[in-house]
């Protein structure tokens, strides 16, 4: 039990959240780091618990999109086969998975503070953890997604070379913006309900501009600012050279990957705190 | 009893506690609202002008109708809420017990949901599985453990709820009109558990709506009224009073009535 804590506290609910309070926020996320596996945990069992096939879904989902998009957009479109040096299945699976990652994770933790409504009335626990679980929940699906990959590289004889030594780095990238841009999205969704529908929309015009099921290479020049904008483009393609082509990110790439990422984390981390304080009163 | 000098338990300076009424929630009704040069309605208070000090091993009881407060300053207490003016002090750990449905899942068992509520009232892994036997024993669920929660009866949660809250060591217990729902055995357990807390010196607020109950557990009563602190003190003399208004205000008038 928390033994150090002092006899007067400050509420813990400040109106205000400026640059000094976030070391002291993070040292509380810390000490509650426990919170944070049971809520992740709370969620994984949660998911699955009521079907009948249980955790065999987490397979079915992927699988299932996968084989629908390879069907029509290299069976009947025949997307890139000259500009694609590997099988399609596994030039798509190698962003569908990470993307796949990205989208259902925004779109649960959006859901994770309105969620727990009868929670965040009752007892004070830092908010941003149920965000951060709903996002660490989805590590399993893709854990489980990495299994199907690694079938993939198996039946197409295409293995990674040592640069896929890099992907716990990207991911950490992916993960910090993840986080990043839930928060405030999961404060705003407590203040107006449409967030959730917009997020929905967003994300599907964001499958579509991202080169998840054709290679950034096909993108005509005038639109390709679009696509170095884009931090989701930057980091599946990031996987993609590390895992298929075998050539390495470099140094000064991935430092400002983690920079712009932890910047991302910091300000939606900043306005989710904001916020925090009328959670309780828009529930 | 708050002596002064003593470090108090809870202290509340000239709270008020406002909200603004909420119609829309959608942008769709907010923007245009915006444009029209209002966008919220006028503030309701909850509270106004609300001072106490609880002192460090008291039971503070909070009666009123419904709607009067009560709850409010139980989130208040917790840290769920923030206040609007004045100012709130707290020393010492709080533990609410969470009431029905709220910590717990309904998928999960009750095993796994007596360690997710412990975790949240801030128990680590360690303590929960040290105590797990000591909670499920004051709940009497040895045969529901892994039974998941949601074919538990009402008085079921409520006695897995607070039995997690008793047993994780709070120095101040907050608990909101949830014994009305166990049986009368079960609510004598958690009195005799209260009184047991009082002796320990814990500080405890209680809010109920059984007069009986706040005359046996109590040693100060705070009187609310449409957000108003209307009396404070000895349990008899508050409850009397108490008694006396409801007589007199007849039925509760719904909410809508007292927006400012």
């Amino acid at each position: 039990m928390n033994r150090t804590l002092p006899v007067a506290r400050r509420h813990p609910i400040a109106a205000t959240f400026g640059l000094r309070d976030f070391l002291p926020s993070f040292a509380v996320l810390w000490q509650r780091r426990e919170l944070l596996w049971s809520m992740t945990g709370r969620n994984i069992r949660s998911q699955y618990k009521q079907s009948i096939l249980g955790y065999a879904w987490i397979f079915v989902n992927p699988l299932m999109q996968m084989l629908v998009l390879t069907f029509v957009f290299s069976t009947i479109l025949r997307i890139g086969s000259e500009v694609i040096p590997y099988p399609f299945p596994l030039f798509l699976f190698v962003a569908l998975l990470p993307w796949m990652f990205f989208s259902n994770a925004l779109s649960s933790a959006t859901d994770s503070i309105s969620g727990s409504a009868s929670l965040v009335t009752k007892v004070y626990f830092p908010r941003e953890i149920l965000v951060a679980a709903a996002v660490f929940s989805k590590i399993v699906d893709l854990l489980f997604g990495l299994l199907i990959l690694l079938g993939l590289m198996v039946f197409y004889n295409e293995y990674p070379s040592w640069t896929a030594v890099w992907v716990p780095a990207i991911f950490a990238i992916q993960l910090l913006f993840t986080i990043g841009l839930a928060l405030p999205l999961a404060a705003l969704n407590l203040f107006f309900h449409d967030v959730r529908y917009l997020v929905g929309v967003v994300l599907l015009v964001w499958f579509y501009i991202t080169p998840v099921i054709y290679p950034v290479e096909m993108v005509p020049d005038r639109y390709k600012v679009l696509f170095d904008l884009n931090p989701l483009s930057l980091v599946l393609n990031a996987y993609r050279r590390v895992l298929l082509d075998g050539t390495s990110p470099g140094w000064d790439r991935m430092l400002l990957g983690i920079a712009g990422a932890l910047l991302a984390f910091l300000f939606g981390y900043y306005l989710f705190k904001r916020m925090e304080a009328g959670f309780a009163d828009r529930i | 009893m708050p002596t002064g000098s003593e470090p108090p338990g809870i202290e509340f300076a000239q709270v008020s506690k406002r909200f603004q009424i909420q119609e829309g929630r959608t942008l769709r009704e907010f923007v245009p609202a915006l444009f029209r040069g209002r966008g919220w309605s006028p503030p309701f208070y909850a509270l106004r002008d609300v001072s106490f000090r609880v002192a460090r091993g008291e039971t503070l009881g909070i009666i009123g109708r419904n709607g009067s407060g009560k709850s409010t300053i139980l989130k208040l207490i917790a840290g769920v809420m923030a206040p609007s003016e004045g100012e709130i002090n707290v020393y010492g750990r709080v533990s609410p017990l969470i009431e029905l449905g709220a910590g717990f899942h309904p998928d999960l068992t009750g095993r796994e949901n007596v360690f997710l509520n412990a975790s949240i009232l801030g128990m680590s892994r360690k303590e929960v599985s040290a105590r797990f036997d000591e909670i499920i024993s004051f709940a009497e669920l040895w045969d529901f453990v892994d039974t998941p929660v949601k074919r538990y009866s009402s008085g079921m949660y409520i006695r897995l709820g607070f039995s997690v809250a008793v047993h994780s060591d709070p120095e101040i217990l907050l608990i909101d009109e949830v014994l009305a729902v166990g049986d009368a055995a079960f609510q004598e357990k958690c009195l005799a558990r209260m009184n047991n807390f009082r002796r320990l010196g814990k500080t405890m607020v209680f809010v109920s709506h059984d007069m009986d109950q706040v005359r046996q557990v109590c040693d100060r009563v705070l009187l609310l009224h449409e957000g108003e602190l209307l009396a404070e003190g000895k349990p008899d003399e508050v409850i009397r009073r108490y008694l006396a208004l409801l007589q007199e205000l007849g039925p509760d008038r719904p909410l809508r009535q007292r927006i400012r």
